[in-house]
């Protein structure tokens, strides 16, 4: 639906409003009080509306009141419902909630007010609701504490002035643009020359879609291209104070190159691999030097995600990872620290989701049905188009190469071209014309016939079925790297999936998410579905020993 | 309150088409009048009152009475209200000819807004300086969610289900089948209507009123005049209006400002709820439907629900019949604004001439009722009732 902005009215601020404008600004919400009737009116107006006097003074409202009624706006990129919210000083008014799981809204939540700020006019009267301002307090307070290492906090990192990065696709592209951007020198290496071209015109197009929405200055982008050297020849990592390896996701592949940069690079330069799941002491074998190595793992598009990954190897350096979190921090990326396994922190729980999505197709769902209860839950992107626009099929048939593996679905997609984006086609088809993913009988077809070859009778799947085998085993898996030490706290979780896949600040994070709904209703959910559908639904026994004694995550 | 129960409604038409492609707004006036005047057997020379609302292009009647040709006007009236303007139009017009001021009055109504690309709006009418455009929240929102939040709330209140909304769409579809000018003439079931996409939570595309091009008109005369003609008569022998808003912030939309204009028209005719044999009721939404049974009383607050569902509006099997055909619902709805077509149906039903497959067997006494505006907010209710004579 088509959103516009309402139209400025003719004369905004006048001597009966200035006051209620003024305190707009602060967003802090007045209402008017009749001393004649006692009664509080809104909107403000100079002579009380109930009795006509004019003996009406400002009251600062709390801002705080419950929905009366609601209805959502449908496909609206961001969340917004229309309600009547009742504010607590009485008066009964219609508004807007924005910023807020307006899917899960009830009659009598409570909300807030939140001004939002408009162009050439005072900003407008909104509500958000008190779970997403509580949502949104948390979120604050996590990022904070993801900069909390006390190991690493005596420990001084090394200044980063020159970025070498291996591999010039786009992983490479957007790692550098980031670089660039924060005024780094850097200098791209791959050994197929029209690749760097294609590189080095990418950077140039992103910096120039910066001119020209007015955030860039034309000569800063200049002096941004010109610190921009390319190279075909590994030995160019010579001068770099961090080399980050971006290649192919593949161990043999990544340990060749890290033979190389062992080679070239100078010594004390810290050496990272933009590995997604990996094992980077793995890696870091590959060289003589493995206590310089350390795991910095992008989110696609990389220029545009924060979320870095730091992942601690088992003999990197205090100095290494500081000198990795102070480069993240220098580039406007939130970097977490996270310890050492497959998928690491982010990838664990999606890969999680995503085989769960998989099992869902041949049970019964299709593409848009999960996607749809990812959406409404609050996800920014569905699992299905999130793998159409990464690539996802093809990484998929590729990691099972080596192993031989068989997927009858993704197989087939693979071999019809069905890429993605890319290919315009994947799990679903895409229009140039259209936005947004359109679903494609042909790809039902094939789920269709994959159920089959799996002996897999199709049935109808609910949506809250779907949304529990979804997002209660990324809760579970969340629970597993508490127990296996790779991340520090829960609210780290969180912090990776707010920053790298765009789970809403309105909804906190998984690990959030759990508490708000009660980690022993997690736990019965997730025992109930290991009885009906197995293995990936088997208890963490954090969770177990968590609702034994009452425990929340944030109180972990 | 001078008695409007004096005056008679002598002509009426409606406009065949649903798009009015290649038509001025000014023609379609026009042509409505022509088409109420020869119903009525009367000519253009009789009119000396002229009644319209804001779609009639110009300023206020002006430039419609010089198109049309109105030569002998000494009263004109524009009252816009929304969609309930026609119906209050006709009460206006009671009360003028019982006051002298005119002998016969036109009213038309005609729009556009397909033809034109306005889509959901209401011509002629411009809110810029309205003063509490300045409170608006930062997103537009379209009229249909207003309506949609009475339609929440009154789930919440008084457990109405979209099953019970869908049966006012089920009703309509059914008296629409025999409406050849109707817009959509498919029967539909509960499943049909539940079946379409959301709009706006928890209204469906099913529960909304079509949007069309057309229009229509009415002529009210005095007795004497009335009883001159050879068409059975229809007597206007009750009205009520009434107007609701916000009220600073104190105000329950469980009841809207039908409550008290039908019992305003109700005292006035003399008449109950129950003694009513046919009801044109305004029809933007479903719930519009089920709030107003309830406000004019045809059932009790919060039963508007289970009263549609036992099928009560269908014509032949219901206590009620409604929208016979086939409402704005899927019919009619030109220039977003139901009140004319709602008046026009209930005409035919007193005179016996709707279609004989939704025609009620008695039709001695029968309901016309608007709600123009937004029922979640500002309104204004105008309800009429007619007796055949």
């Amino acid at each position: 639906m088509k959103k516009k902005t309402q139209a400025a009215p003719q004369s905004f601020v006048t001597s009966e409003t200035q006051e209620f404008w003024a305190a707009a600004q602060e967003n802090k919400l007045l209402v008017k009080h009749c001393r004649s009737c006692g009664e509080n009116h809104y909107y403000p107006r100079s002579r009380c509306p109930l009795c006509g006097s004019a003996q009406t003074e400002w009251l600062a409202a709390t801002g705080k009141g419950t929905i009366y009624s609601f209805s959502i706006i449908p496909g609206a990129r961001r969340p917004t419902a229309t309600a009547i919210v009742d504010l607590d000083e009485g008066p009964r008014l219609s508004s807007v909630i924005l910023d807020a799981d307006v899917n899960q809204l009830k009659i009598g939540d409570g909300v807030t007010v939140a001004f939002e700020k408009m162009e050439g006019r005072p900003p407008a009267p909104a509500f958000t609701t008190a779970a997403a301002v509580a949502a949104r307090a948390y979120s604050v307070g996590a990022l904070k504490a993801s900069k909390n290492f006390p190991d690493l906090a005596a420990t001084v990192p090394d200044e980063v002035k020159i970025v070498a990065i291996i591999g010039a696709g786009t992983m490479g592209t957007g790692i550098a643009t980031a670089c660039l951007k924060s005024g780094l020198s850097v200098v791209l290496i791959d050994s197929n020359e029209s690749a760097l071209q294609k590189a080095e015109s990418g950077v140039s197009s992103a910096l120039e879609r910066d001119v020209e929405r007015g955030i860039l200055q034309p000569e800063l982008a200049t002096a941004f291209k010109n610190s921009l050297t390319h190279a075909v020849s590994m030995e160019s990592i010579r001068s770099a104070d961090l080399v980050i390896e971006a290649v192919w996701e593949q161990l043999k592949l990544k340990q060749d190159i890290f033979g190389q940069i062992d080679k070239f690079a100078r010594p004390n330069a810290v050496l990272c691999s933009n590995t997604s799941t990996l094992d980077i002491d793995e890696i870091a074998g590959a060289t003589q030097r493995p206590q310089d190595v350390v795991g910095v793992h992008f989110f696609s598009p990389a220029h545009v995600m924060k979320l870095v990954e730091i992942i601690r190897g088992k003999t990197s350096t205090s100095k290494a990872l500081a000198t990795c979190i102070r480069f993240g921090e220098t580039i406007g990326k939130v970097p977490v620290v996270v310890g050492n396994c497959y998928g690491f922190v982010g990838n664990r729980l999606m890969l999680t989701r995503e085989r769960e999505a998989a099992r869902l197709l041949l049970e019964g769902a299709l593409p848009v049905d999960i996607d749809t209860v990812l959406k409404r839950f609050g996800m920014p992107m569905g699992t299905f188009e999130l793998q159409d626009m990464a690539g996802g099929i093809e990484l998929n048939y590729r990691r099972r190469q080596e192993t031989g593996e068989k997927n009858f679905l993704v197989d087939r997609l693979f071999e019809l071209g069905r890429l993605g984006q890319k290919t315009q086609k994947g799990y679903y088809r895409y229009d140039p014309e259209k936005r947004g993913p359109i679903p494609d009988a042909e790809v039902t077809e094939i789920i269709e016939q994959a159920s089959e070859h799996y002996g897999i009778s199709r049935k109808p799947i609910s949506d809250s079925e779907i949304e529990k085998r979804l997002i209660l085993p990324m809760i579970n898996e969340g629970a597993k790297l508490l127990d296996e030490g790779i991340v520090a706290r829960p609210s780290d979780i969180d912090v990776v999936w707010q920053y790298g896949y765009g789970w809403p600040s309105w909804k906190g994070g998984p690990m959030y998410y759990a508490d708000q709904i009660g980690v022993s209703s997690v736990l019965t959910d997730l025992t109930d579905l290991f009885a009906r559908h197995g293995a990936p639904f088997e208890p963490s026994p954090l969770l177990s020993r968590m609702a034994k004694s009452g425990q929340t995550f944030s109180s972990l | 309150m001078t008695s409007t129960a004096n005056a008679y409604i002598v002509g009426i038409y409606e406009h065949p088409t649903r798009r009015a492609d290649g038509i001025s707004t000014a023609q379609l006036h026009a042509d409505v009048a022509y088409g109420a005047l020869e119903d009525a057997g009367l000519s253009l020379r009789d009119i000396d009152g002229y009644f319209c609302g804001a779609d009639a292009p110009g300023l206020g009647g002006f430039s419609m009475a010089e198109y049309i040709g109105l030569q002998n006007l000494r009263h004109i009236d524009t009252t816009e209200t929304g969609g309930s303007s026609y119906i209050l139009h006709v009460s206006h017009a009671a009360q003028a000819i019982a006051a002298g001021h005119c002998n016969v009055a036109l009213i038309t109504m005609a729009d556009r807004p397909l033809a034109s690309g306005a889509g959901p709006v209401l011509a002629g009418v411009d809110s810029a300086a309205a003063p509490e455009n300045a409170f608006l929240p930062p997103v537009m929102v379209p009229p249909a969610f207003g309506y949609a939040m009475v339609a929440r709330r009154h789930m919440y209140q008084f457990e109405t289900t979209p099953e019970q909304l869908a049966w006012v769409k089920v009703a309509a579809s059914h008296h629409a089948q025999y409406n050849p000018h109707a817009k959509l003439q498919q029967v539909m079931t509960v499943e049909d209507v539940l079946a379409s996409p959301i709009v706006a939570d928890p209204l469906r595309r099913a529960d909304c009123c079509v949007v069309t091009d057309g229009g229509g008109a009415i002529i009210v005369a005095r007795p004497e005049i009335a009883k001159q003609l050879k068409r059975p008569r229809v007597k206007l022998v009750g009205s009520g209006e009434s107007m609701k808003h916000s009220n600073g912030g104190k105000n329950d939309i469980m009841y809207s400002a039908g409550v008290q204009s039908a019992a305003a028209a109700f005292a006035e005719a003399g008449v109950r709820p129950a003694d009513i044999k046919y009801a044109s009721l305004y029809d933007s939404f479903t719930i519009t439907v089920i709030m107003q049974l309830e406000d004019i009383g045809f059932c009790p607050k919060g039963a508007g629900g289970r009263f549609a569902a036992d099928g009560n509006l269908i014509s032949g099997i219901g206590k009620l019949p409604f929208n016979t055909d086939g409402g704005g619902l899927c019919s009619n709805h030109p220039g977003n604004k139901g009140g004319m077509t709602k008046l026009l149906e209930a005409v035919r039903q007193c005179r016996g001439e709707a279609h004989p497959a939704v025609q009620v067997k008695n039709h001695d006494l029968v309901l016309a009722h608007g709600t123009g505006g937004l029922m979640s907010s500002k309104h204004m209710a105008g309800t009429a009732i007619l007796a055949a004579e």
